[in-house]
């Protein structure tokens, strides 16, 4: 941490030649990661991050710089070079700094560092141990591993504000490649969060099931059939699914793009962007959830923000400096990986809501189409709306039935095509652990959605057309 | 603080041997939107990562302050991590290499270049493409960058390398529109030798990508004769030349077992690792310090080694190829890949081709491209091309395949080369057969 009287020195030298805003952002975290492969421990690394990033802002100008020396010469001097890029008068001046309070939903009991290296190997060897009983030979490669990271994290800004973040958070993962004649597949499984260890003891979410479900895909891929190409009707299942809406819709209604008219939801707000069976929210405020902030990176406290009700576009992802196009304060969505990228309005746990039908009845009610449940990512072009994703798990569904695996399947469309195509959403609401890359560098996001419907999308394939 | 008191502190916690891999970098950045600078970034970092054997066991730690208080870190967490690693990995701190061909990757005029000229050339770029043609409705970004870095690896059997480098990159992404269809394209320019770079060439490619989407729609699905282009390429071969890591072929899990002298792709396919090539991916030596060399890696369609770091070279009983990449566990990496060049200029291709399609860019590699399985499906942009010529521009179509199969069936290899900033430089290829879906 650095002393507030150094904060403020950093500040006004920061605002000599007339920024309108300046901010201090200190991280002082370390994390460690061990990996487990065919049942031995394989690595196991150990890393620690400090440094400070500088902000400044001037009406739309943003100039951002960054240094590991924390002395406050090398504070100053950062500040020095940064203030070149302006050259008018002081238009600011921070005299007192006072602490910004936020309620704590992410406690964690037991912290991480409390944790030993044996009981986070013994987590991991419990689902390895179920790979191995499994005794079989097409399972060629396996790995486990977790990572855990405490972030301490101290801003302080020029509008008087200071505060601190104190997160930790998890993540248990397992991979695995199986071989027969027919080639080679992967399978992965990773669950995380900002809570505790015993996150991972609970009948939904526990070592043995990941490292099964990991070993069961990659099994099942290895005599599943290519799937079938063409615009068809696709079942998008829960918890991963939501990485759809993600790409599709939640990265082109963030303010980054937004606010420069780069999105194709630009200029939309009141409009009907989805069909009136989808609402959508940006909540950063589920406790103890994988992209939960209890106050962002310029201070504004955590939001559940509506994106979308009954189809109705109603609000973005905005932080304070992409909001100044927009005519539009921040609303808690202010986030970086770490201190050397400059933060952005980014997601934190994205979703669509609940509706009212139920996922038997959604595949029941589909005669000939597909049925996606796990998926690798995808990305998105926010001006275009052109997204893609691939999934690694999808079944075809014939007269009702959840019938043969199939590999190889990738969605594309246009995220505002496909919005008003969702003809069907469950209630089955459920969330799934990703990292979201974009300008501001990797962060911690959650996707979610119940099982939805889509009656049109475009499936890329090698199994040729779907019969 | 000097870096020699980490290995005093090392040797007196009971590390045999430690080593350091030190990384010291300078970088620029800036970029318009609308004429004004929106964005300007600079900073000046430091990473060490640290590795020290235990008990024949290694354990690694990094930071990226230097005091005695980290150096103490990382002397305790290499112990710790060190003590519960299982595995019967052979470790080695390397002692150095009888000779290395040292190559210059610094150049010194980069810094001398103020920054107005370098921003003065940002708003020509700007300007450019927007005034190429009527139809570019936004410029999205241009934006310049640089970065300096100098890279020590210094260790406790003495080694001590050096390396220091350089480059600088424009970028630009532009957005054009017709009939309600928008369409987004860009360009980068990426050296070290600032007089190479031409503002009108760079702006210029960025309008055409962009603008010569414009009136795309779906082909018809099949299976077509494919021309990939020099992107296309770049975007898989990374992937394919992935399978060649000594540690997956002895974990018998790439497609790359038992292949070695064997026919891995078409004979039209060599493939070199090319370290000591004078460009800015040159290295001199790898992250465990070994001298690096070129290499084929695929020849005329056979391949002819793994990549491989000390760990699983002494596992083979061969020596090191000088592809060590750091990591919690030391990886491979090719240097800087290139792939040979054929005589045929990108028409000639559209004109062996005849009737099939032409695919410009491959996007989503992260969620559609397994390296491991080789399988691949892929949002892509890319053109008809009918009767030997180029035709319309093709939208919303998705190829799919396997690495192996494709590069197996690769034809004729084009003339056109191009390098990217992956490290990676390659030409357009045919392919006798792809997927394509379309409507």
């Amino acid at each position: 941490m650095i002393s507030k009287k150094l904060a403020i020195d950093v500040l006004n030298e920061s605002l000599s030649t007339g920024a309108d805003y300046a901010e201090i952002f200190f991280e002082d975290s370390h994390s460690l990661s061990i990996s487990i492969e065919n049942g031995k421990v394989d690595t196991s690394s150990s890393t620690s991050l400090c440094g400070v990033g500088l902000r400044l802002l001037k009406e739309n100008q943003c100039v951002y710089g960054y240094t590991n020396d924390l002395t406050k010469k090398g504070l100053l001097s950062l500040a020095a070079s940064l203030k070149k890029s302006f050259n008018g008068e002081r238009i600011v001046t921070v005299n007192t700094l006072e602490m910004v309070r936020c309620k704590n939903r992410n406690i964690i009991k037991k912290s991480y560092d409390d944790v030993t290296r044996e009981e986070k190997i013994a987590l991991i060897k419990e689902g390895t141990s179920a790979i191995e009983e499994l005794k079989d030979p097409r399972i060629v490669r396996y790995i486990g591993g977790f990572s855990n990271s405490h972030r301490i994290v101290a801003i302080y800004n020029s509008k008087g504000k200071w505060f601190t973040r104190d997160t930790e958070f998890a993540r248990l993962y397992y991979s695995v490649i199986a071989m027969n004649e027919k080639g080679i597949e992967t399978g992965f499984e990773g669950p995380g969060c900002q809570e505790d260890i015993s996150f991972f003891h609970s009948d939904k979410i526990n070592p043995r099931k990941s490292a099964l479900k990991a070993a069961k895909v990659a099994l099942m891929l290895l005599d599943a059939k290519e799937c079938p190409s063409g615009l068809m009707p696709v079942v998008i299942g829960n918890g991963w699914g939501g990485v759809l809406f993600h790409e599709s819709c939640g990265h082109p209604l963030e303010a980054s793009a937004v606010s420069k008219g780069l999105s194709c939801f630009t200029g939309k707000e009141g409009e009907f962007i989805a069909s009136p069976l989808v609402s959508a929210v940006d909540d950063s405020t589920i406790p103890n959830a994988w992209g939960s902030i209890d106050i962002d990176d310029e201070g504004n406290l955590g939001t559940k923000r509506q994106l979308i009700k009954d189809g109705v576009l109603t609000d973005f992802m905005i932080d304070d400096f992409n909001g100044r196009r927009m005519s539009r304060e921040g609303n808690g969505a202010c986030r970086r990986q770490n201190y050397r990228y400059c933060p952005t309005s980014r997601m934190s746990n994205t979703y669509i809501c609940n509706g009212k039908s139920t996922p038997e009845e959604i595949i029941a009610s589909t005669k000939l189409g597909l049925y996606t449940v796990g998926f690798n990512g995808g990305s998105v072009d926010p001006s275009t709306g052109e997204f893609n994703f691939g999934c690694s798990e999808a079944y075809i569904i014939r007269d009702g039935k959840i019938c043969e695996p199939v590999k190889g399947a990738t969605l594309i469309g246009k995220g505002f095509e496909i919005l008003k195509k969702i003809d069907m959403v469950a209630n089955d609401l459920d969330l799934g652990q990703g990292i979201c890359g974009a300008a501001s560098g990797s962060i911690r996001t959650n996707v979610g959605q119940p099982t939805i419907r889509v009656s049109e999308v475009m499936v890329g394939g090698q199994g040729g057309e779907l019969k | 603080m000097k870096y020699e008191k980490f290995f005093e502190l090392a040797k007196e916690a009971g590390i045999e041997e430690s080593q350091l891999y030190i990384s010291r970098s300078y970088s620029l950045s800036f970029s318009l939107f609308h004429s004004e600078v929106d964005k300007y970034s600079t900073s000046t970092s430091l990473r060490i990562f640290a590795r020290g054997i235990v008990k024949g066991k290694v354990g690694t730690a990094s930071c990226d302050v230097w005091d005695l208080n980290k150096a103490k870190y990382l002397v305790e967490e290499i112990v710790r991590n060190a003590k519960i690693i299982e595995n019967d990995d052979p470790a080695f701190i390397f002692e150095g290499s009888p000779k290395y061909k040292k190559i210059s990757t610094f150049n010194k005029e980069l810094a001398t270049i103020s920054i107005d000229e370098k921003m003065a050339k940002l708003h020509e770029i700007e300007q450019a493409i927007r005034n190429y043609d009527s139809r570019i409705v936004e410029v999205q970004t241009v934006q310049y960058s640089e970065s300096e870095n100098a890279l020590t690896i210094m260790n406790s059997k003495g080694l001590k390398l050096v390396q220091k480098s350089n480059y600088f990159a424009y970028v630009g992404v532009a957005l054009a529109s017709e009939n309600g269809q928008v369409k987004s394209g860009y360009d980068v320019f990426l050296d070290n030798d600032f007089h190479k770079f031409d503002v009108q060439k760079l702006a210029s490619s960025i309008g055409k990508i962009t603008v010569e989407q414009l009136g795309g729609e779906p082909c018809l699905t099949g299976k077509y004769r494919i021309v990939l282009s020099p992107d296309a390429v770049s975007s898989l071969i990374g992937a394919y030349i992935s399978n060649a890591d000594a540690e997956s072929i002895q974990k018998n899990a790439s497609l790359f077992v038992g292949k070695l002298n064997t026919k891995v792709a078409s004979r039209k396919v060599t493939i070199e690792d090319k370290p000591l090539l004078r460009s800015i991916f040159a290295r001199w030596f790898d992250d465990e310090g070994v001298a690096t060399y070129n290499k084929p890696i695929i020849k005329n369609g056979v391949l002819q080694t793994y990549l491989y770091n000390l760990t699983t070279a002494a596992k083979d009983g061969v020596n090191s190829t000088g592809n060590a990449s750091l990591g919690a566990k030391m990886s491979v990496t090719p240097f800087y890949l290139t792939m040979k060049p054929g005589k045929k200029t990108q028409e000639e291709l559209f004109n062996e081709v005849g009737n099939g399609v032409y695919i410009t860019d491959l996007s989503g590699l992260n969620a559609g491209l397994n390296p491991q399985s080789g399988n691949f499906s892929l949002q892509s942009t890319g053109f008809l091309i009918e009767n030997g010529k180029r035709g319309r521009p093709l939208d919303l179509i998705t190829v799919s395949g396997n690495l192996l199969t494709l590069f197996n069936d690769i034809s004729t290899v084009g003339s056109d080369v191009k390098c990217f900033g992956d490290g990676v430089s390659c030409p357009s290829v045919i392919v006798k057969k792809l997927s394509i879906t379309g409507k």
